[in-house]
């Protein structure tokens, strides 16, 4: 449903964008990431026709952004980054702008009206001028602005920015929800909103995609082994040396050590489960376990692992 | 054609939302009731040469055309930058509207109330035709020619509006243009040739406005307008689009 590809686009002579290409299917709900200044936002201008890119094509559903804008468009809901409204409208008067827009009018607008208002929380601000409005609802406002003709492609620069926690959660759940019919690419910076809600993550810095896959196997391919904390009371005799010995065990790091416990992190081989052998050495060596946990690794890390390495190859040799 | 009237509502709605609409009425009417009553309190002294009121009016003085210029450049100069300024103009861009239906959503709706500020007017002719008769084909004339270069001169100040982000910047573009539009015809005690001098005298605006006044329609004049503002509103789509290039 939404395609770039070669996605290019040149500032001046430094790339903004680098051959990007991706393909999001009908369904989907991809959160695009990536540090500020990293090309999130350009390639989604470009993607909804608002940029024209240097070079490559963009597609929503079948037709080319650029060649058959107008039928690109009409399928496509776009909330920029920067919230936009007109101040000196009213909330009802606004969205009503925007269904005409779109060219949705009569008993359609009314049904998608009283579905906007519903999903995005604005019951209460719906005839308020929207110059009035706090930043949590002009975004609302704005994302009830972008529903308002039910488009099959939903293109969200950082919906979420500027919501309190719990309307954090409901908008959340919301795209989630329009993601059972909806085509979703969403960016942001919130790495575990991309966790909840997305099925399927692309990572972009400095105009280049670095990896795409969903949340689950982003973490395996780039963290690699699975890591067991473990946690035993005092006095677990030798576990040092028996649990470094253990079979398929590839890393071990005692961590904190209390007054009644002590800590180990365990990295197995890839593939192994070493849950159930940990369990059985600590009932033979009569040891009392406290706690067993996998170590969960967050988007952060994956994320910060990606955007800070260096580029292998420009590694500079020390001189002597 | 749905887009661009749903364009021409939400801007004839910021117009009559906004202060400064208001402070463009109030002016227009008071510096017109100034010119109006001087205009008759000089025509009734005895001694002086009878003449219509009305006529002098509709353009008779440099003041009309000064005052002119300034309120088209005023209603015209946000109608493209302020969409730039605050951003709307991105997801107004990314709804299947067309480059045009923007301009002439905008356009229509600042032409209509140009002719909401002058059919306040229309009570001068009310109040003159109570005390004398009024030919009402010259007016009627009068009124026309008001209309047709106002929609020539908001046509190039929406076009000055797509220059710049600024409202200010697009306002003192949007007033050189009118001068030079309207000053064009100072040129004709430069010109060499007779044949330039009747080129020029075609493109005098208040040559032209003399004979509406008069209830005369020269065609020329209404093609010389008519021909400037499509072009005009040409330039203005092309320059939107332009912008998605930088």
């Amino acid at each position: 449903m939404i395609e770039a590809r070669d996605l290019t686009k040149v500032y001046v002579d430094s790339p903004a964008v680098d051959h990007v290409s991706f393909s999001v299917g009908e369904g989907d709900i991809v959160g695009f990431l990536g540090p500020n200044g990293a090309g999130k936002t350009t390639t989604l201008r470009m993607l909804t026709g608002f940029l024209p890119p240097t070079g490559g094509t963009a597609i929503i559903g079948t037709h080319d952004v650029w060649r058959n804008g107008k039928d690109a468009r009409r399928i496509l809901g776009y909330l920029p980054e920067n919230v936009a409204l007109y101040n000196e409208m009213r909330v009802h008067e606004y969205l009503h702008f925007r269904s005409d827009l779109e060219g949705v009018s009569g008993k359609s607008y009314a049904n998608n009206l009283e579905y906007v208002v519903e999903k995005c929380l604005i019951q209460d601000v719906v005839t308020s001028p929207i110059g009035s409005l706090s930043k949590g609802f002009r975004q609302r406002v704005a994302l009830a602005g972008t529903l308002i003709h039910r488009p099959q492609v939903l293109i969200l620069d950082e919906p979420t920015v500027g919501l309190d926690p719990v309307q954090i959660i409901k908008i959340r759940s919301l795209i989630k929800e329009l993601g059972k019919d909806h085509t979703i690419l969403l960016s942001t910076h919130i790495l575990p909103e991309v966790e909840l809600v997305c099925n399927r993550v692309m990572i972009i810095d400095r105009g280049r995609i670095l990896a795409q896959d969903t949340p689950e196997k982003l973490k395996r391919h780039l963290i690699g082994n699975p890591v067991l904390g473990i946690t035993l009371k005092k006095p677990a005799e030798k576990a040092e040396a028996v649990l470094r010995d253990l079979p398929n065990v590839t890393k071990m790091t005692p961590g904190i050590e209390g007054e009644e416990e002590i800590s180990f992190t365990i990295e197995a081989a890839p593939g192994h489960d070493l849950r159930e052998i940990l369990f059985s050495t600590a009932v033979d060596r009569g040891w009392t376990l406290l706690g067993l946990r996998e170590e969960s690794v967050s988007m952060e890390d994956i994320f910060l692992r990606l955007t800070t390495q260096e580029p292998v190859g420009e590694e500079r040799e020390v001189e002597p | 054609m749905k887009a661009m009237l749903a364009v021409m509502r939400k801007e004839l709605l910021t117009y009559f939302s906004s202060p400064l609409a208001y402070v463009i009425l109030t002016a227009f009417l008071f510096v017109n009731g100034y010119f109006f009553s001087i205009i008759v309190a000089y025509l009734s002294q005895p001694g002086v040469p009878p003449g219509a009121p009305l006529k002098a009016f509709f353009g008779g003085s440099f003041f009309y055309w000064l005052f002119i210029l300034l309120v088209v450049s005023a209603l015209t100069m946000r109608l493209v930058s302020e969409e730039r300024r605050s951003g709307t103009i991105e997801f107004l861009m990314t709804t299947p509207i067309s480059d045009m239906e923007v301009i002439l959503g905008k356009y229509f709706a600042s032409l209509l109330y140009y002719i909401f500020l002058w059919s306040f007017t229309l009570i001068y002719v009310i109040i003159i035709h109570t005390h004398t008769p009024v030919e009402l084909g010259p007016v009627f004339t009068g009124y026309l020619g008001i209309i047709l270069h106002g929609a020539l001169f908001l046509s190039a100040g929406i076009f000055a509006s797509t220059f710049s982000k600024n409202q200010v910047v697009s306002a003192i573009w949007s007033f050189v243009i009118l001068i030079f539009l309207f000053s064009v015809g100072l040129l004709v005690n430069l010109v060499p040739t007779q044949a330039w001098r009747d080129a020029v005298e075609y493109v005098t605006l208040w040559q032209q406005m003399d004979d509406f006044s008069k209830g005369i329609v020269d065609s020329r004049a209404l093609v010389y307008s008519i021909s400037l503002t499509v072009l005009f509103l040409f330039l203005s789509a092309q320059t939107l689009s332009v912008r998605k290039w930088r």
